[in-house]
């Protein structure tokens, strides 16, 4: 092969869309941790609220620019939503959501031990309990992208769901329902730490790992070469060339 | 000493007139069922041989030095302030959950029926910008109430801290003590109305365990990020073998 064949995968739309959310979810992930305040809770300790406080003139204004680029970042996914329903939402929530056990728990538990042992130490330590060295064939997206992709999601929802009963708390609540935005604030910090969780692996796969850099450019550039396609996502690939 | 604004209170003086209340009421613009001040009565025991005789308690937020309402506040909307040691409410942090409002022994913060985030007594703020002293002190006939900075013995409240330190008492719950700076001289009446101070279920649950389970997932994926970035870092001409990826498909 003298120069690599390129093959579709991200529209604009989705790189746009993937962007902005990033964007908005660092904004939303570094004043939320800076909107907890109190001795025994404080995650980064309590310089940390303070310092980002001091930033944006004083806690109101600190929440006040979370609900905002909240309320932001939602209305443009629901724009996203209804605008591309049919042409991308509906196709992306049916590959994330679809999971084939037997070939993707096999994926999981492989390419773990691959990307921590390396591909020299596992030939050498797993080959001999009877590794095969095939890793299960993938879709478009992988089986560790679609777990990754299923808890954000659920966990947006959550996150979504109990911001909008915190923020009515000021406006439409009376005292008999607080018990609500009480467990809100405990249920919203719980999803915020999952996704966390899950992004930070994203992100090192992404942008940090040799193994996926095609990818990460592709978030770029909209396209992959055909040969990382056709041995990171062969399912996919196989189903391009029959079309 | 810091300063440290309280009330010296002669229980023996009040007469349950109300005017405390009502004038907290108009200077706060407290509405409705809200109410930031009181006045407790124990009950009289008209069958006692001697002459009965009523000790009514005024009160309000006592601006405790270990405030409770402040431990359960989880955006540090409610805070002791540093320089009058009066226990403040930044309305715009508030989020309304109601969280110190269950957290006070006294119950002497209330959700504000009109603002929908928590308030309370803060020995009235504006009336003190312009010099003046809080509505209930002003108002009251009998002059029960004496409010001041208890650390200093040139004001009146702080003049009869001083003076009967020994004999003050603090009004408190024994299982949990807040320490409150509201001080009754002689006869302070019904001592037994505060309640135990209390978490919310949803609190304490965030404080026990969800706090400490989100910083261990978190904590684990960042390890497990570590330890990627390590095998990467030292295995630098890690290829994979070329017989790794399946060749049965999708090759011209």
């Amino acid at each position: 092969m003298s120069s690599p064949k390129m093959i579709f995968r991200h529209t604009r739309a989705g790189i746009f869309i993937h962007w902005f959310n990033a964007a908005c979810w660092f904004f939303l992930l570094f004043t939320g941790l800076a909107l907890i305040q109190n001795p025994e809770l404080n995650p980064l300790g309590a310089g940390y609220p303070n310092a980002v406080r001091a930033v944006f003139g004083g806690g109101a204004n600190l929440l006040v620019a979370h609900w905002l680029v909240a309320l932001i970042w939602l209305a443009v996914w629901v724009g996203y939503f209804f605008w591309g329903l049919s042409r991308f939402v509906a196709p992306f929530l049916h590959d994330t959501f679809t999971l084939e056990p037997n070939r993707d728990i096999q994926w999981m538990i492989k390419k773990n031990l691959q990307m921590i042992l390396g591909y020299k130490m596992m030939a050498k330590l797993v080959k001999p309990l009877g590794y095969d060295g095939q890793m299960p064939p993938q879709e478009y997206y992988n089986a560790g992208q679609k777990v990754a992709a299923q808890g954000i999601i659920i966990g947006a929802l959550v996150l979504v769901g109990t911001g909008f009963i915190m923020l009515f708390s000021k406006y439409f609540f009376t005292a008999a329902d607080v018990w609500l935005v009480q467990w809100s604030i405990t249920v919203h910090f719980i999803a915020a730490g999952v996704t966390t969780a899950l992004l930070m692996v994203h992100i090192y796969m992404a942008a940090i790992s040799k193994d996926e850099r095609p990818a990460f450019i592709s978030m770029f550039t909209g396209t992959v070469p055909a040969e990382y396609a056709k041995h990171h996502h062969q399912l996919w690939y196989e189903e391009l060339e029959e079309k | 000493m810091a300063k440290q604004l309280g009330m010296v209170i002669d229980a023996g003086l009040c007469i349950d007139c109300k005017g405390c209340m009502a004038a907290c009421k108009v200077a706060n613009e407290v509405p409705g069922d809200n109410w930031r001040n009181w006045i407790k009565s124990g009950d009289m025991d008209l069958r006692a041989q001697k002459r009965g005789r009523m000790v009514f308690q005024p009160g309000n937020c006592m601006q405790c030095d270990k405030p409770t309402c402040v431990s359960a506040c989880p955006t540090g909307a409610t805070y002791k302030s540093k320089s009058d040691g009066v226990v403040v409410i930044d309305r715009g942090l508030c989020i309304g959950c109601g969280q110190c409002i269950k957290a006070c022994p006294y119950g002497a913060r209330y959700r504000n029926d009109k603002l929908k985030v928590a308030d309370k007594c803060d020995f009235c703020a504006s009336r003190r910008a312009v010099g003046l002293e809080p509505a209930c002190v002003s108002t009251c006939p009998t002059k029960a109430r004496v409010f001041g900075d208890l650390n200093d013995p040139a004001n009146p409240a702080g003049k009869l801290m001083a003076a009967n330190k020994a004999k003050a008492t603090q009004v408190v719950n024994a299982q949990s003590n807040t320490d409150p700076n509201l001080y009754y001289l002689g006869e302070a009446g019904l001592k037994s109305w505060p309640v135990k101070a209390q978490m919310p279920g949803a609190f304490e649950f965030w404080k026990n365990l969800a706090d400490p389970a989100v910083k261990v997932v978190v904590g684990l994926s960042g390890l497990g990020v570590l330890a990627m970035l390590g095998k990467q870092l030292m295995l630098k001409n890690d290829a994979p073998p070329p017989e790794e990826h399946g060749e049965e498909g999708g090759h011209e």
